[in-house]
């Protein structure tokens, strides 16, 4: 996956959905060890200091294990990872309902698009 | 610091200056082969090689000298000056192993010259009894005069290194005083030369007849002639030692001062 | 904790002309700095000042607190914008010589360096191109480990494969204590490294700020940039 970094976003909250993103999308299964951070930041060309930022919040959301000798890995627990999921899910929802609102659909209609989307897609 | 700058400096002039000596004693021998074969010393093979052979010396001790400025020049001042003013060593050493070098290279034409020499006129020096004759008639001049040939020896060897030392580093004061300006920075050097030279030459004479002095020679009028010539000859050559050597100390604090103070690599 | 290197009125004149004027600063360890500026901006002066290869005018420069001097230049790892290696020397040779006088140089990591650049210890430095030369000073510059690196234009003349080169040789001998201050004006090429940045023009600091900062705001450092020194 290549490391598309937008320059006018901060680089830490990117590289934190990036990783999140290998993360849920198993491009880095559960329990498996995360490169370095010098050879993270090498591949994404970016400030090891940024990367070791975006471990550290991917860290406190509980997605990545630091081990105190050998580096750090991806979380195992499952549940740890559906709730990330979840959490991503909710925020891409939130962000097209807002959309949605502002072209002026109500709750019923908007149910009713992404049925009748669902059903094409399907067919 | 000191014994590594020392290592350096001596390995980027050694490079250039050795292969020099070398050429001039391979050119005093074959000089010396083509006498011994040619019938007599205005043969053309006898003039060119003679010939040559100077301008092989000239060419050494005008290289030697060359080599002294450039060292100074181009490895402290020019982008070269980059790296080692930016190594972490003290200023004093930079510019106290370029002098012991010079003096190194000095000493070394000098001995390479006369050693060519000595090959030229090997049969001369060796097979007459000029040497021995030599040195018998300096030890009676000596003697002559009431003095230890020793400590004689020693006060030449110590001026003549001093008086060498003095006339590197008015170059170099030079070169740092040329360095304060902004533009025209090798005029401005010359400049200083001329100015420190005449300022040398005015404390010279100021010194020399200081009112003391006066007492001095009424010192040596009471002594008896052979008395006198020692007391004046060795007077004279620690006159020289001291004020040649406070003269050096003066230009080497100019030299550190604005190398370390005033330093502004273009 | 002082900072790596402070400025306080800062001002260099070369005769009349001012190259830097009034210049304060501080940039703390533990960073990567652009220093930014279009050329003849006083980048190079502001550099050359921390290295004690000039003397200032005015004010004072400090790093670690202390004025540039023998202590300093132990610290601090510096590349010149231009080259200053004897010619007479070999590679291994100027290898030698970094390794006698600085006591944080590790010429195995220089070798290992050479060795993926294919340099042979053994070429003679007059013999290399320039873009070698700028190579091996590069290469003898992040085999120390300084407290201090002092980067002039190291992207300016090179190809982009070779500045792809150096910025992860920047990144990977980059230690997270130390302070990477790079000069340069091709902005695009490493903002994404930068913590830091500084912008100058014509002798004054006219910005600095952190770079997550100037991207909150949606904006990238080469738009700020563009802007700022907007002709």
């Amino acid at each position: 996956m290549p490391w598309d970094l937008k320059p006018d976003r901060p680089i830490y909250t990117q590289l934190v959905e990036h990783i999140e993103l290998m993360i849920l999308s198993g491009v880095y299964p559960p329990g498996t060890k995360l490169p370095s951070v010098r050879d993270l930041a090498k591949e994404a060309s970016v400030n090891p200091n940024t990367m070791q930022r975006a471990l550290s919040k991917l860290e406190e959301d509980g997605l990545i294990i630091t081990h105190r000798t050998s580096g750090r890995s991806i979380t195992e627990d499952s549940g740890m990872i559906k709730k990330a999921k979840t959490r991503i899910a909710q925020e891409q929802v939130l962000e097209f309902l807002e959309k949605m609102q502002k072209l002026g659909f109500d709750q019923k209609e908007i149910l009713s698009i992404i049925t009748g989307m669902i059903e094409e897609v399907r067919r | 610091m000191l014994t590594r700058l020392i290592k350096y400096e001596l390995k980027a002039t050694g490079r250039v200056l050795l292969p020099l000596y070398a050429v001039l004693l391979v050119f005093a021998a074959i000089s010396k082969l083509i006498f011994a074969f040619s019938d007599n010393s205005y043969s053309v093979p006898a003039v060119i090689s003679t010939m040559i052979y100077i301008m092989i010396l000239i060419g050494m001790f005008v290289m030697t000298f060359v080599v002294m400025i450039q060292r100074f020049y181009k490895n402290l001042l020019s982008d070269e000056g980059y790296l080692m003013f930016t190594l972490p060593t003290m200023t004093w050493k930079h510019i106290t192993s370029k002098l012991l070098v010079s003096t190194i290279w000095n000493i070394g034409s000098s001995l390479a010259a006369i050693l060519s020499i000595v090959i030229l006129a090997f049969d001369e020096i060796f097979f007459t009894g000029l040497l021995p004759k030599f040195f018998r008639l300096l030890g009676e001049f000596f003697n002559s005069f009431g003095l230890n040939s020793g400590l004689i020896i020693l006060e030449f060897i110590l001026a003549g290194i001093i008086c060498m030392a003095s006339g590197m580093l008015i170059i170099y004061a030079s070169i740092a005083l040329g360095h304060l300006f902004n533009q025209h920075r090798v005029l401005a050097s010359l400049g200083a030369f001329l100015a420190l030279s005449t300022v040398s030459q005015i404390l010279f004479f100021c010194v020399t007849s200081l009112p003391g002095l006066d007492s001095l020679s009424e010192y040596v009028d009471s002594l008896d002639n052979l008395q006198a010539s020692a007391f004046m000859f060795h007077w004279v050559m620690w006159f020289i030692i001291i004020f040649f050597g406070l003269l050096s100390a003066g230009y080497f604090f100019i030299t550190n001062y604005i190398l370390n103070k005033r330093l502004n690599l273009e | 904790m002082t900072p790596v290197l402070e400025c306080n009125g800062l001002t260099k004149a070369f005769g009349r002309k001012k190259a830097l004027s009034d210049v304060s600063l501080k940039i703390d360890h533990g960073q990567i700095v652009g220093l930014l500026g279009p050329n003849g901006s006083g980048k190079t002066t502001l550099i050359k000042l921390a290295n004690a290869l000039l003397t200032p005018s005015a004010g004072e420069i400090r790093i670690a607190g202390m004025t540039p001097g023998l202590s300093t230049k132990k610290i601090i790892s510096y590349l010149p914008e231009r080259n200053y290696l004897n010619d007479w020397m070999r590679v291994q040779d100027i290898i030698g010589l970094f390794s006698d006088f600085y006591e944080d140089f590790k010429p195995e990591k220089a070798y290992d360096m050479l060795k993926r650049l294919n340099i042979s210890a053994n070429d003679r430095l007059k013999t290399l191109s320039k873009g070698t030369k700028e190579k091996v000073q590069l290469v003898l510059v992040m085999s120390r480990e300084a407290e201090l690196y002092l980067l002039d234009e190291p992207i300016g003349g090179v190809d982009p494969a070779a500045r792809d080169y150096i910025l992860e040789t920047i990144i990977s001998n980059y230690n997270p204590e130390a302070t990477v201050i790079i000069s340069t004006h091709l902005i695009s090429d490493i903002e994404r490294v930068l913590d830091y940045v500084v912008f100058i023009n014509e002798g004054r600091v006219v910005l600095s700020s952190s770079v997550e900062d100037i991207r909150e705001q949606g904006k990238s450092v080469d738009g700020l940039f563009r802007e700022v020194f907007r002709c």
